[in-house]
């Protein structure tokens, strides 16, 4: 029976949603000019790993895998309280999809000797909410997934998780390790202290590893990656009436006549 | 690398019928009637797989629903759902038999394992694909899904890798009406799972008391323009026989449960109409309502965005207008009853 939890938050550094819009006369995505943040679902991902480590003792370690700028995601989770970071960077990983991504975190994962991995539900720019099973499935670890309420079973080597599911809920106890996706708002996430921040600013320098340190060069980055983009097209607009109404009568009217109600 | 596949072996669309207690999901019913039109392009065979304990009626449903052929899986490990088991038995049929399209429904257990399968066959899975086509010329899926909150279509290609796998939300497609008269084969698999691929166990599992707001033909949503009172929402919904469904803010703010969320990381709803009541039209929330036959928007910004997705729009304070046009409402229910 382990102590102490080695707890791994997975975060990303995404474009800021607000930021990217769509150009109204070209039709074309604009987001040259939207700052990258941490993915705003990791906020919660990372306040699961804080409570689960006050609940039961260890470490948190954020990871995150993309370009050495991507260090400011790990400050921003280490500034809330992670213990220590890690940045896996290397071109290896360029173009990388979901396969090879949750081959990469699954191998940084056993690599920190991890019991449990958080992530958020998903990221903001792509959505696929795949990574994290994708983590379990390569390790061939358990998983826990639209997470609405987490508690650690520390006596049995389990969390106890309660899943969102449709029409209800369930309860769900996994062994250790487990991979966790937390639903985005499960939690109010802290504000990062003063002191923190500056340590995480000045001071915190995270462990770097590249895809041949994890020995995984062959099996990342665009050419392991199962899928690709065969086209991007602006999603056509569903044709509305735009018709603005002066009061309710007309609005009634309206909807009767065309049938709505 | 591992995983590299001759594409040649692979053939036939299949379809994952989603089940818990013996009750299908019905997006299972939606994707099949999917399935059935791409595999028909494909000059192929449309697959459905079904798992569980006494699950021979959907088996046969399956068929009447358009399934060339059944294949069932029928241990008790199967019930209730965890990845572990579902995973493992989906790869070992993939791996068995060879699918080139493999579709599972978008829902919380659907998108739970459809990366079990995924990572240890190599599969290509694609997300919340709202659309799904078959590429003439190469008889490629196309899988298509928004992206950047909805802004931009991506259009996702699996070339090298086998099968193309796809996820898709409830109420995407259309689910086409069983047939009685169509016949198919039922075909029993082996089960290769046992409780060393559990890892873990289910507690409890409670459904149905939440009200499923993507089958409703009219949804009238609140956001946070209500302040918290939901009241001429609710009243409005009812006197058109609707569901009540709301934003993200106002579920974060405690006024609505969850479940009544529609928009990116809520659900996607399709009703015939679709009546916003102080709602901005944030991109993510459009995104689960654009599939909408008429939409009203009734705001008291005249410059709210909602206002471009709508069909209708009022500028006005929502607890003046909502009971008026309820009122209009009950009125020509009493003068026609
Ligand atoms: C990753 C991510 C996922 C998200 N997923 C979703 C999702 O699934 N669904 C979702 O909805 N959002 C989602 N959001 C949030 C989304 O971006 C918006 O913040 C949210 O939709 C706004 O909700 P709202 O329209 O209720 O509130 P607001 O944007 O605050 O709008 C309130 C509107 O009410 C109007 N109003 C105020 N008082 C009145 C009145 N008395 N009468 C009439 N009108 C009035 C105001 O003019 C305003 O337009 C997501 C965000 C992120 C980052």
């Amino acid at each position: 029976m382990s102590q102490e939890w080695n707890i791994v938050v997975c975060v990303k550094q995404v474009p800021d949603a607000d930021d990217v819009s769509i150009d109204p006369d070209t039709g074309t995505l604009n987001r040259s000019d939207a700052e990258a943040v941490l993915n705003q679902p990791d906020y919660n991902a990372v306040e699961s790993a804080l409570q689960l480590r006050e609940a039961v003792g260890g470490t948190v370690t954020a990871v995150t895998m993309g370009p050495p700028f991507a260090t400011a995601v790990l400050q921003e989770a280490v500034a809330l309280g992670a213990d220590d970071g890690v940045l896996l960077t290397d071109r290896a990983f360029g173009g990388s999809d979901t396969w090879p991504t949750s081959l990469a975190l699954a191998a940084i994962a056993e690599e920190l000797d991890a019991d449990v991995v958080i992530c958020g539900e998903e990221s903001t720019d792509s959505s696929t909410g795949q990574v994290p099973p994708g983590i379990a499935a390569h390790n061939d670890w358990s998983q826990l997934t639209y997470v609405e309420e987490l508690e650690p079973n520390p006596e049995e080597d389990e969390l106890i998780a309660v899943r969102d599911i449709e029409g209800g809920h369930e309860k769900v106890a996994a062994s250790l390790p487990v991979v966790v996706a937390v639903g985005f708002g499960l939690n109010e996430p802290r504000i990062a202290g003063l002191h923190r921040k500056i340590y995480a600013e000045n001071e915190f320098e995270p462990q770097e590893y590249s895809a041949s340190d994890l020995g995984i060069e062959e099996s990342v980055g665009l050419a392991a990656s199962p899928t690709s983009v065969g086209g991007m097209a602006t999603a056509d607009p569903v044709e509305r009436k735009r018709e603005m109404v002066e009061d309710v009568e007309t609005l009634f009217e309206e909807l009767e006549s065309t049938g709505a109600i | 690398m591992p995983g590299e596949v001759d594409t040649e072996d692979y053939a036939d669309v299949w379809v994952f019928i989603e089940q818990h207690d013996g009750e299908a999901a019905k997006v299972s019913w939606e994707l099949l009637a999917k399935g059935r039109e791409l595999a028909d392009e494909k000059g192929e065979r449309l697959v459905a797989l079904v798992m569980g304990d006494s699950v021979t009626h959907l088996a046969e449903e399956a068929i009447e629903r358009g399934a060339d052929e059944v294949l069932v899986a029928e241990d008790p490990i199967f019930e209730p759902y965890l990845p572990g088991p579902y995973g493992e038995q989906f790869r070992y049929l993939v791996e068995e038999r060879h699918p080139d399209v493999v579709l599972i429904g978008g829902s919380h257990t659907g998108r739970d394992f459809a990366g079990r399968v995924a990572v240890p066959t190599y599969a290509g899975l694609t997300a919340d694909c709202t659309e799904l086509d078959i590429e003439p010329d190469t008889g490629l899926l196309l899988a298509k899904r928004p992206t950047f909150g909805g802004d931009a279509m991506a259009t996702i290609k699996c070339v090298e890798h086998r099968p193309q796998m796809a996820t898709v939300r409830p109420g995407v497609f259309d689910a086409a009406q069983p047939d009685p008269d169509r016949e198919g084969t039922i075909t029993e698999v082996e089960v290769v799972v046992d409780e060393s691929h559990q890892r873990s166990r289910m507690i409890e599992r409670v459904v149905g008391d939440i009200t499923d707001i993507t089958d409703a033909n009219v949804v009238v949503a609140g956001g946070y323009g209500t302040e918290g009172d939901f009241g001429p929402v609710e009243d409005l919904a009812a006197a058109l026989g609707g569901e009540v469904a709301a934003t993200r803010e106002a579920v974060e703010e405690g006024w609505i449960e969850a479940a009544r969320q529609v928009g990116q990381t809520g659900k996607t709803v399709k009703p015939d109409l679709y009546i916003a009541c102080g709602i901005s039209g944030a991109i993510q929330h459009l995104e689960g309502m654009n599939d909408s036959k008429t939409i009203v928007a009734i705001n008291d910004d005249p410059n709210a965005p909602i206002f471009d997705d709508a069909d209708y729009g009022i500028v006005g304070d929502l607890f003046e207008i909502c009971p008026a046009l309820t009122e209009l409402i009950e009125q020509k229910r009493g003068e026609t009853a």
